[in-house]
């Protein structure tokens, strides 16, 4: 059993992005994937207000098959908590936060106010984490270390050249979880479940624009031992989704 | 056949040396029959014992490696000199990495080597992606300011795991239709399939940049993309034979 948990659901005209959630069961079935966890690409309430709903929505057309993450922008002080709230009263599973997008730095207050929401409920909080400012592994341990109750998944685990940085932060702070979707280097994956354990490093694709397929072929290229080859692609995300409260 | 239009071998002052059995096996396990070859910035910082370096895993790459001769333009005419020599020892391109070598590829130094590359009619290979120094426009406005060169641009012109580098690429490849990309590293596959749709299948050459990825990975982006049989054989080989002369 294979759960993908990065998957983007969302229509945007501007970027020439229209992201189905159709697409991401496609898209799964193509990979032979079960379940995929799905959010928006940008956030609520800015830039969009509905996007919760939208995600909601996605994943009541396909139950048992898409799980939600609720993607929020962190500045909108108690707006943003309610909308959070609001998100986990409907049965979503974590808190997407993309800095690019929000220019919300990872440990800023406010942000951690959303992380902490988010660790009341047992969730998970997943953190774009690549090369840009204020998406490295060392901001976004910032947060992780500041919130040690919650989960902090880093999205691409450091991207294109900050993977090093990735199994650091991973290596210090034990509430840190590495997520493997479009970060290139399959020998870096069989690396971190060598540091930093199998129960810490999560399958993810960013699909459907990222082939899911592809992404479970680099897990496979890493070549790890059946048992932690398990927990990467299905046991890890199926604990914190199941454990989410 | 399959060829890969980007490796490297050599020392590196990196740590990420490879020799030409290593590259052949990594081809191997691919299923990939040929590569071109550059050299990697060596720890002497030496690129023209680099380049003989290339030269020599060409000869003994049985007949499957073409190479590509790497120069850093700051130093000038030595630079220019140094490309006119290694092609003279059978090199068939130049390959320039503004981010190792540290320079801005837009920049007029980078002028006289090129100019070199133009009237050896051999095309230009760009490390491509890196920020300052080698972003979609700046790789572009250089290949608008030589329009009779070829050039070809590693990491789909872009290195952004946010895929916010998309559209200044698609810009740079209206600009210049002398620009191509190489796939090596790029994780979106709908930006490839644009690529072709928009710009045409002559314009993407599959490449690993072994050994800084993995070319058992970075095939199957080519492969398992939605691509028709005439593209495929155009990304996994013909383009590469084409501009490589091989």
């Amino acid at each position: 059993m294979i759960v993908d948990a990065h998957l983007h659901v969302d229509d945007l005209p501007a970027l020439g992005w229209q992201l189905e959630a159709a697409e991401c069961v496609r898209r799964l079935d193509e990979a032979g994937i079960a379940r995929g966890v799905v959010m928006t690409i940008v956030d609520a309430p800015e830039v969009n207000p509905d996007a919760i709903e939208l995600i909601a929505e996605a994943c009541a057309a396909y139950p048992g098959r898409l799980d939600a993450f609720a993607r929020i922008h962190p500045w909108y002080g108690d707006t943003s908590v309610e909308l959070l709230e609001h998100a986990f009263a409907l049965g979503f599973k974590g808190l997407k936060l993309h800095p690019v997008t929000t220019i919300a730095h990872p440990a800023e207050e406010q942000t951690l106010r959303l992380i902490r929401v988010a660790a009341s409920h047992n969730a998970p909080t997943l953190f774009h984490c690549g090369d840009e400012p204020l998406t490295t592994p060392y901001a976004v341990g910032r947060a992780a270390a500041a919130c040690p109750e919650a989960t902090v998944i880093l999205g691409h685990m450091g991207g294109y050249f900050h993977v090093d940085e990735a199994l650091e932060v991973a290596e210090e702070l034990p509430n840190v979880v590495l997520e493997t979707s479009a970060m290139p280097y399959p020998a870096r994956i069989r690396e971190a479940v060598e540091r930093v354990g199998a129960e810490r490093v999560l399958y993810a694709s960013d699909g459907p624009a990222c082939s899911p397929r592809i992404e479970v072929e680099k897990v496979r290229l890493a070549g790890l031992a059946p048992g932690d080859e398990d927990a990467v692609f299905a046991g890890n995300a199926l604990r914190l989704l199941e454990g989410v409260r | 056949m399959t060829v890969d239009a980007l490796t490297f071998v050599g020392e590196s002052i990196f740590g990420r040396s490879s020799t030409v059995p290593g590259l052949l096996a990594a081809l191997d396990a691919a299923g990939v029959v040929r590569a071109v070859v550059a050299p990697h910035k060596p720890p002497g910082y030496h690129l023209a014992a680099a380049n003989d370096a290339v030269a020599a895993a060409v000869a003994a790459g049985g007949g499957r490696l073409t190479g590509l001769a790497r120069v850093d333009p700051l130093q000038g005419a030595a630079a220019a000199a140094e490309l006119e020599r290694a092609l003279d020892l059978g090199l068939r391109g130049l390959f320039l990495h503004p981010w190792e070598e540290t320079f801005r590829i837009a920049d007029a130094v980078v002028d006289r080597v090129v100019a070199v590359a133009r009237e050896r009619s051999v095309p230009v290979v760009v490390a491509s992606g890196y920020p300052w120094l080698s972003e979609a426009l700046q790789v572009g406005a250089l290949a608008e300011r030589f329009p009779q060169v070829t050039f070809v641009a590693t990491n789909g012109l872009q290195l952004n795991i946010s895929g916010l580098g998309q559209v200044d690429a698609q810009l740079a490849l209206a600009d210049a239709p002398n620009l191509l990309l190489l796939t090596s590293g790029v994780y979106r596959e709908d930006f490839l399939e644009g690529v072709v749709r928009r710009f045409g299948c002559e314009r993407l050459l599959y490449a690993s940049a072994f050994p800084y990825f993995d070319p058992r990975l970075e095939v199957r982006r080519v492969q398992w993309a939605a691509f028709d049989e005439e593209e495929q054989a155009a990304l996994l080989h013909g383009n590469a034979e084409r501009v490589f002369s091989i």
